[in-house]
């Protein structure tokens, strides 16, 4: 049994609540909690940005169990940016906050009538007055709130961006990292919750905590192995090579990890445009517009010496994260991530790599969303290319691909929601039906969520992920190169093997193996989301990150991986009725066509590529045995797995 | 699960003033009560207790130990791998981490910033993951 914080901010009311055992056994922690809570009890159809809708800040079940990577906390609503199932997580140090506490979620309802935050410590919760940190950007926030309980609690802010409730808002901790997507920023903007702080020193139990340290001394001998490696100029062209020969190595986590332990995320700046994998020029562009000479300034070597000190999250033996020394009136920032630097770089043909460091953190103390940001920006400038915005409309700037400046005026605008920027802060969507004309053409997302740095034409994996996933536009759940480095037909052998070493080709075709691959993703990373552990720490591989062994040593249960893999599905599928439920349709959540190469690209790394994303969508829903053409989970469906879809499915 | 106090409590108070939690109520030169729910089961009210009243969980009443021999963390940096759960399990935040460790090591490691906040739980160590923790007496306490 554990407990959950319930906060009624409309009628001021706060309160514990017992989750049953069975609750436990069916859904795990975390994500899988996050799920059963929000299904049942958000009625259809209710306002993202209106009391009804909860949000929930969860932690994960391994989470101070003495498991490696365990440190992820998710937050979940109903998105506003896609009008289903929302979710983001992050790491840094306020998921164990929320065990310590003695919670394995805190969930928010209702609407304060002035700005509040939740103030949580040694048994005791209670709403505050914030009006004096409200307007205040997210660290300023953070450390004042940290100040003001006694200097040791740790907190989820949100920022300027996320009280005027923009949609690609998120919910930040430690100073600057974020939960950023789904804009769950602008639900907790609109409930006048300014903060969530936290300041517990409970103990947390274990069923065997012994064997947990036995696994976890196993999993970190494979963290702490590092081979040479090459320069950052180096990997620059094993992304070259990757390119160019017609085979391809299946990816092995240790390598990437050990590319994560020497530069972080940041590791694939280049090696990613290289070989295809980070789109360019809001997806029009190719390697050939950024290719190496061009992009040099964003290279991992480039990063890194600005790197003052690596920055581990709670659990982490990797550390991919760093804090930076910065020019400018900030001072230091975190390392910029991959998905930062391409989208506010590359997307937008930035190459000044001191506005991507500037932007980060602007970006980041306004709790807005940088892959959005960066997208919303190459929008804007591929509008403004095709004269649909002009410079009357953007305030004098000079949209053009590769003028940072214009990149930093444009982004800050929308933190302000200052003229043009006030149009863009809500997503590419939002603003193509604003401006009307072609602008959609343009605008690229699923279902209203500005799409990451993976290119679907060189690995359609992550495309089917960026559609049929119930929050869509994901990057973090799976793709051909994840399920490689999973690993997880190492540990069931029911699952499709991965060659070593395959011809190309073989990755383009839309058979049925594809969509197993995929299913066997969503169901694993939906695992775990539910445990708390970091997906970098997953790409080790199944059998050198003991994830199911850690679970049964903390439960004391006795479950296979295929069992599992069996939660993992439930709550896949409880999240897709959570959408049916409140209207979305699953269809709608197809990229743009540009996305899936249509039409194909005619010269670079994925030239000539089309990919059959319709076929590969209607593939992973029968896979999950929901109807292959709309996606609605079935009642034959939901009956297998315990779900009658009532008001309570336990 | 919890520590309790008993009856030859003589009401110093010096337990609760110790206590991480604020788990322990009592009116002055009067017998404390610990709080059950809010008892982390530190062991911090029975070592500094003067006339034996504190039990730990399975009953046995626990011994006063001076300050200065309480046993405190020492770290093995070879094996830490700076992941934070010792920082993070410390009832007291006693501890704190480092910055870089040197141009060639750019991990930051943690270190005993607050020793006379320390209580000598040994949660730190009993949490760490990779042992990299022993809890020795270091009498400077």
């Amino acid at each position: 049994m554990g407990k959950i914080l319930w906060v009624d901010l409309t009628a001021r009311e706060i309160r514990e609540e017992i989750i049953p055992d069975d609750v436990y056994e069916r859904y795990l922690s975390g994500m899988g909690l996050a799920v059963y809570i929000l299904y049942n009890r958000i009625p259809a159809g209710a306002d993202p940005l209106g009391p009804e809708n909860i949000l929930g800040f969860v932690s994960g079940l391994l989470t101070g169990t003495g498991s490696l990577f365990a440190g992820r906390w998710m937050v979940v609503g109903k998105s506003p940016l896609t009008s289903g199932w929302g979710e983001a997580n992050c790491g840094g140090s306020f998921s164990p906050a929320i065990k310590r506490c003695g919670y394995d979620g805190i969930f928010v309802k209702g609407i304060s009538a002035s700005p509040v935050y939740l103030y949580v410590k040694n048994g005791t919760a209670e709403l505050r007055d914030a009006s004096h940190v409200w307007g205040k950007d997210a660290i300023e926030s953070e450390e004042m709130l940290i100040a003001e309980t006694g200097g040791k609690s740790q907190v989820a802010v949100i920022g300027p961006a996320g009280e005027k409730c923009s949609l690609i808002s998120g919910i930040c901790n430690d100073r600057g990292r974020l939960a950023a997507r789904s804009g769950l920023g602008a639900v907790m903007g609109a409930k006048k919750l300014k903060a969530v702080v936290l300041d517990g020193k409970r103990r947390i139990d274990v069923h065997n905590r012994a064997e947990i340290k036995r696994l976890s001394q196993m999993c970190n001998k494979w963290v702490q192995f590092q081979p040479p490696l090459p320069s950052g100029k180096g990997a620059a062209y094993v992304g070259t090579l990757m390119r160019v020969l017609p085979v391809q190595m299946a990816m092995d986590g240790l390598l990437y990890k050990s590319l994560l332990k020497k530069w972080g995320t940041g590791s694939m700046n280049q090696m990613s445009v290289e070989m295809g994998d980070s789109p360019v020029k809001n997806w029009k562009g190719t390697n050939e517009d950024w290719g190496i000479a061009r992009s040099h300034s964003v290279n991992p070597d480039a990063i890194r010496r600005h790197e003052k000190v690596k920055y581990h999250c709670y659990a982490c033996p990797l550390g991919c994260g760093g804090i930076c020394t910065v020019q400018g009136k900030y001072g230091e920032t975190h390392k910029p991530e991959y998905e930062s630097v391409l989208s506010l770089g590359g997307l937008c043909m930035n190459a000044d790599v001191d506005t991507i460091f500037h932007l980060c953190e602007v970006l980041n103390r306004a709790g807005m969303d940088t892959i959005s940001a960066g997208a919303i920006a190459a929008f804007a400038i591929e509008c403004y290319e095709a004269g649909i915005l002009t410079k009357e409309d953007t305030g004098g700037l000079e949209l053009t691909w590769g003028n940072s400046d214009a990149v930093v005026a444009l982004i800050e605008k929308m933190v302000r929601r200052e003229g043009i920027g006030n149009l863009l802060a809500d997503g590419v969507k939002v603003a193509a039906r604003k401006i009307g004309k072609s602008a959609g053409e343009y605008a690229m997302h699923a279902g209203g969520q500005e799409l990451p740095m993976h290119d679907s034409r060189n690995d359609p994996g992550y495309g089917v992920h960026y559609a049929v996933e119930p929050a869509p536009g994901r990057h973090t759940i799976g793709a051909q190169m994840h399920y490689e480095m999973f690993q997880l037909w190492k540990v069931m052998k029911s699952l499709p093997r991965v060659k070593p070493l395959y011809f190309k080709g073989r990755k383009y075709m839309a058979d049925e193996e594809k969509a197993e691959m995929a299913a066997a993703c969503s169901k694993f990373m939906n695992v775990v989301n539910c445990a708390g552990l970091c997906m970098f720490g997953a790409f080790l591989g199944a059998k050198r990150i003991p994830t199911f062994n850690w679970l049964n040593a903390a439960t004391g249960w006795h479950r296979t991986p295929e069992q599992y893999m069996e939660i993992g599905k439930r709550i896949q599928t409880l999240k897709q009725a959570f959408n049916i439920r409140h209207g979305v349709d699953p269809r709608s959540f197809r990229p743009s066509d540009r996305v899936m190469g249509k039409p194909p690209q005619t010269k670079g790394a994925n030239r000539g590529r089309s990919i059959d994303m319709e076929k590969m969508i209607s593939d992973y829903y029968t896979q999950f045995g929901w109807d292959p053409e709309t996606g609605r989970p079935t009642g034959e469906s939901m009956a297998k797995l315990g779900l009658r879809g009532g008001e309570d499915v336990v | 699960m919890s520590y309790r106090v008993t009856d030859p409590c003589n009401g110093c108070g010096a337990c609760g003033r110790l206590c991480p939690v604020d788990a322990i109520r009592g009116e002055k030169n009067s017998l404390h009560a610990v709080i059950r729910d809010l008892c982390i089961e530190c062991g911090a009210c029975g070592r500094v207790c003067p006339v034996h009243a504190v039990t730990d969980p399975f009953g046995i009443v626990c011994t006063m130990v001076k300050k200065s021999e309480w046993e405190r963390p020492h770290f093995d940096s070879k094996t830490c791998m700076s992941c934070r759960i010792c920082i993070d399990a410390c009832p007291v935040h006693c501890l704190s981490l480092s910055g870089a460790a040197s141009p060639d090591d750019p991990h930051g490691y943690p270190y005993m910033a607050e020793e006379k906040t320390c209580v000598g739980c040994g949660f730190c160590a009993r949490e760490c993951p990779v042992e990299a923790i022993t809890m020795v007496v270091s009498r400077s306490g």
